[in-house]
């Protein structure tokens, strides 16, 4: 049978070895780090950004890196998800982005801080994450039946980043996308043109009281959305 | 209890109970802030009960584990701690750090760190602190009589938790190095040197409640505590898979950590070995089962459910989903709350020699609060695994998912009703047993 002091030497030469062997690899690994990260890129502003994310505890309800709260969507990938205009319109005023939804803090935020913020998760979206987040690979809701298959109404126009980025945030187009506005599929026979165009420089102006927020669009944003949307059409669907 | 000094564990086992309250409280606000109800919003918002949940889980453990010493030791050393009064400065300094810490937290002041919130000064009093905590300690094994593989394993682990805190306060710019820095707390604590103090506190438990024999169980100490190490140092690689460390970490963390439940494992089989072989039947049969209770569900909480997302294939889906808060339930609870509430079930009728660990309401305090802790762990489990397979194998919106999960969390709430009807038992039952008590103390009171 196994002696005492037999056991006492497994556990100090297993420890002893492992101990080693993690020590070289954190080395290694901080060796490494910078060049995964694209350390070259952290830049001054984005360090500011780390500290504001650091001082609020932004990670009390979101995760970043898969690390933090189950509260509130993970952030790694927003600054390509939602872009830098919906990110500083949120981080002005969150109740105006998801009105009635679960509740971020409305926080104080100077321009600079926000720029600071986003370019934190610029850097933090540009990482090599060994493959994180996974992109879905089940019951691909939107991207299969797309508009107007076998209908004969092709689709002429992609969708435009802006719509991708924040139209969907709050609308649904074929099952994909937030639930506070009315979904979007057929959208172009409901309204005309003018009206989209009218209604996408100042939803209040058109209607008071809307939850619809004035959201920070080009010009030129407009026209491509207002395009699209025409041309989505009820048996388009 | 054979020390008087011993007594002076009361006190850590109090604030023990106290913060735990305050603990399920905060848990209760953030149950019903998940379903909707987050009236509370303007005042404690969801990371601010969220930083107050989980440090005050920490401080009571760490409160429940320097207890645990200060009852231990001197009875493993043959002698009395160097000083009691030293402990309960130490005790009035660490309350007063944690209490000022959980203030602070509700005025937006910490780190932002996860479960590393307390702000940097605050840090350097905790230092101070534990190091007060280590001398009183370690003076009083270094002048013992005696030298036992319980007293000495238990020290180390606690000298190295005190340790491993400090690579927690590397400063740097880099959010993957501070990320890597913190899983050297929370990681190396909670799967390492915190099971050498479990492994040591449950080998008291045994030694004193089976009466077999302390070479045996001393050596099988020796093994556990080896596996732990051997796996779970090289197995702080399961969070290195995918926050911008090399891909090798997706093969050393997969592989170690998958042999990280055979230390639970062999916990579990350890003590309820032990617990058949001991021909002694001691009168605390409530201590035995916590005991029991403890190294069977730390193996389900942390071995467990612990393998079931620690291999990269499925860590991918479910890394920072509601699947880890069912993991970290269930594996806190299991391993650490359980081994504390049963250290405390043990030594308090011996500290205030009143004999109502078998009372009806421990009994059920036992029973309740591990089935509501189960039920919760369930309620956690379906809510996270649908959150997996809607939002990261579907691609749905997250807060459409969170529409779709908030049924659970009202499960969540039920289960954690009967979980706090169990511990406010457990709570009530230790406010009736009174202060340490002279007459209990100078004697071996259990009398075996
Ligand atoms: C009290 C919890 C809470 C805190 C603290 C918090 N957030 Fe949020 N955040 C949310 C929630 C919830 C959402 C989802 C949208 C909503 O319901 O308002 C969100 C959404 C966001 C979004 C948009 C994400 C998307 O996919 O559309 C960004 C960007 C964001 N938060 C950044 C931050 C930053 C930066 C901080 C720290 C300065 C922070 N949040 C702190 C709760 C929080
Ligand atoms: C913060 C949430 C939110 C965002 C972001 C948002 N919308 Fe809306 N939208 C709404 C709400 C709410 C309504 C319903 C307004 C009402 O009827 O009062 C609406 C209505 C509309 C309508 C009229 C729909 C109908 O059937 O009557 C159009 C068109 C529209 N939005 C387009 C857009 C476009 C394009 C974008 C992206 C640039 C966008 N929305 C972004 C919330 C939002
Ligand atoms: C008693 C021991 C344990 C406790 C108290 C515990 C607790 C926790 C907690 C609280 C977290 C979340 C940490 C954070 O995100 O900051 C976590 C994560 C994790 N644990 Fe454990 N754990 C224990 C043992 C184990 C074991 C033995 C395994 C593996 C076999 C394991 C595997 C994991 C994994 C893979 C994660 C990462 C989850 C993710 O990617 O989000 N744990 N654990
Ligand atoms: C009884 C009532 C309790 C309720 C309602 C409750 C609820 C919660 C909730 C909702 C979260 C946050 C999850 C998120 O980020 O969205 C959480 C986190 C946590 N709770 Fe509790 N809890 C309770 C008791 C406990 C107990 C007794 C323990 C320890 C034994 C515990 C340990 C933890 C841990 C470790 C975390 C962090 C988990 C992680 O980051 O993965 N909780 N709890
Ligand atoms: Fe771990």
């Amino acid at each position: 049978m196994l002696s005492k002091s037999s056991a006492k030497l497994f556990f100090l030469v297993g420890t002893g070895l492992c101990v080693g062997t993690f020590l070289l690899l954190t080395i290694d690994t901080i060796r490494r780090v910078p060049e995964q990260t694209n350390q070259q890129n952290l830049s001054e502003s984005a360090i500011r950004g780390k500290h504001l994310w650091e001082t609020n505890n932004c990670m009390g309800c979101h995760t970043i890196l898969g690390e933090g709260a189950y509260y509130a969507p993970e952030l790694t990938k927003v600054y390509e998800r939602r872009g830098p205009k919906f990110i500083a319109a949120m981080l002005k005023d969150p109740y105006a982005m998801y009105p009635g939804q679960r509740k971020m803090v409305r926080y104080d935020f100077s321009d600079s801080d926000i720029q600071d913020l986003t370019a934190f998760m610029k850097w933090i979206g540009e990482m090599d994450l060994n493959g994180f987040p996974p992109k879905p690979n089940i019951g691909q809701i939107a991207t299969i039946e797309g508009v107007g298959a076998g209908t004969g109404v092709a689709q002429t126009i992609d969708r435009p980043i802006a719509f991708n980025q924040m139209c969907i945030v709050c609308h649904k187009l074929r099952g994909q996308g937030g639930d506070v506005g009315p979904a979007l599929d057929g959208v172009g026979s409901r309204l005309d043109r003018d009206y989209i165009v009218r209604w996408l420089h100042d939803p209040q102006a058109v209607k008071p009281g809307t939850l619809m927020p004035k959201l920070p669009l080009s010009e030129e944003e407009i026209v491509e959305l207002s395009a699209f949307l025409s041309q989505l059409k009820e048996d388009a669907k | 209890m054979k020390y008087k000094s011993q007594a002076v564990a009361y006190y850590f086992f109090a604030v023990c109970m106290l913060l735990l309250a305050l603990q399920i409280v905060y848990g209760f606000i953030m149950g019903f802030a998940h379903l909707g109800f987050d009236g509370l919003h303007e005042w404690i918002p969801f990371n601010a009960a969220r930083a107050v949940h989980t440090n005050l889980l920490v401080m009571w453990m760490l409160s429940g584990f320097m207890g645990a010493a200060y009852y231990i030791i001197p009875e493993e050393c043959e002698r009395e701690l160097v000083s009691t009064k030293l402990a309960l400065l130490q005790l009035g300094a660490f309350v007063a750090v944690g209490v000022t810490a959980v203030i602070g937290f509700h005025f937006n002041w910490w780190e932002g760190r996860k479960f590393l919130e307390i702000p940097r000064p605050l840090d350097y009093l905790v230092v101070v602190d534990v190091l007060l905590f280590i001398y009183l300690i370690g003076r009083t094994v270094w002048q013992a009589k005696r030298h036992t593989t319980t007293s000495i394993v238990l020290f180390f682990g606690l000298l190295c938790a005190a340790l491993l805190y400090i690579p927690g306060m590397i400063d740097t710019s880099s959010q993957t190095m501070d990320s890597y820095w913190r899983w050297w707390v929370v990681h190396l604590w909670v799967e390492g040197v915190w099971e050498l103090i479990m492994g040591a506190i449950l080998s008291y438990l045994l030694i004193k409640l089976t009466g077999v024999d302390r070479e045996i169980i001393e050596k099988w100490l020796y093994v556990i505590v080896g596996f732990t190490f051997l796996s779970g140092i090289l197995g702080t690689g399961h969070h290195y898979y995918f926050i911008g460390t090399p891909k090798y970490w997706l093969w050393i963390g997969g592989a170690f950590s998958a042999l990280e439940p055979l230390a639970f494992l062999g916990m579990a089989i350890y003590a309820i070995a032990m617990a058949k072989r001991g021909g002694r039947s001691h009168p605390n049969k409530t201590a035995l089962s916590w005991t029991i209770g403890c190294s069977i569900l730390s193996f389900v909480g942390a071995g467990f459910l612990g393998f079931a997302h620690t291999l990269p294939q499925v860590n991918l889906w479910t890394h920072g989903t509601l699947v880890t808060a069912m993991h970290g339930h269930m594996a806190f609870w299991g391993a650490y709350a359980m081994i504390i509430l049963a250290i405390i079930t043990y030594s308090v009728p011996a500290m205030t020699g009143r004999k109502l660990h078998d009372s009806g309401m421990n009994i059920f305090a036992f029973w309740t609060s591990n089935i509501g802790m189960i039920c919760m762990t369930l309620a956690f489990a379906v809510a996270g695994i649908s959150q997996v397979y809607l939002e990261r194998k579907m691609g749905m919106d997250f807060l459409s998912v969170q529409k779709e999960i908030e049924v659970h969390f009202l499960g969540l709430i039920l289960a954690a009703s009967l979980f706090t009807l169990g511990i406010g038992a457990f709570i009530w039952n230790f406010i009736r047993y009174g202060l340490p008590h002279a007459e209990a103390q100078g004697s071996d009171s259990y009398k075996n």
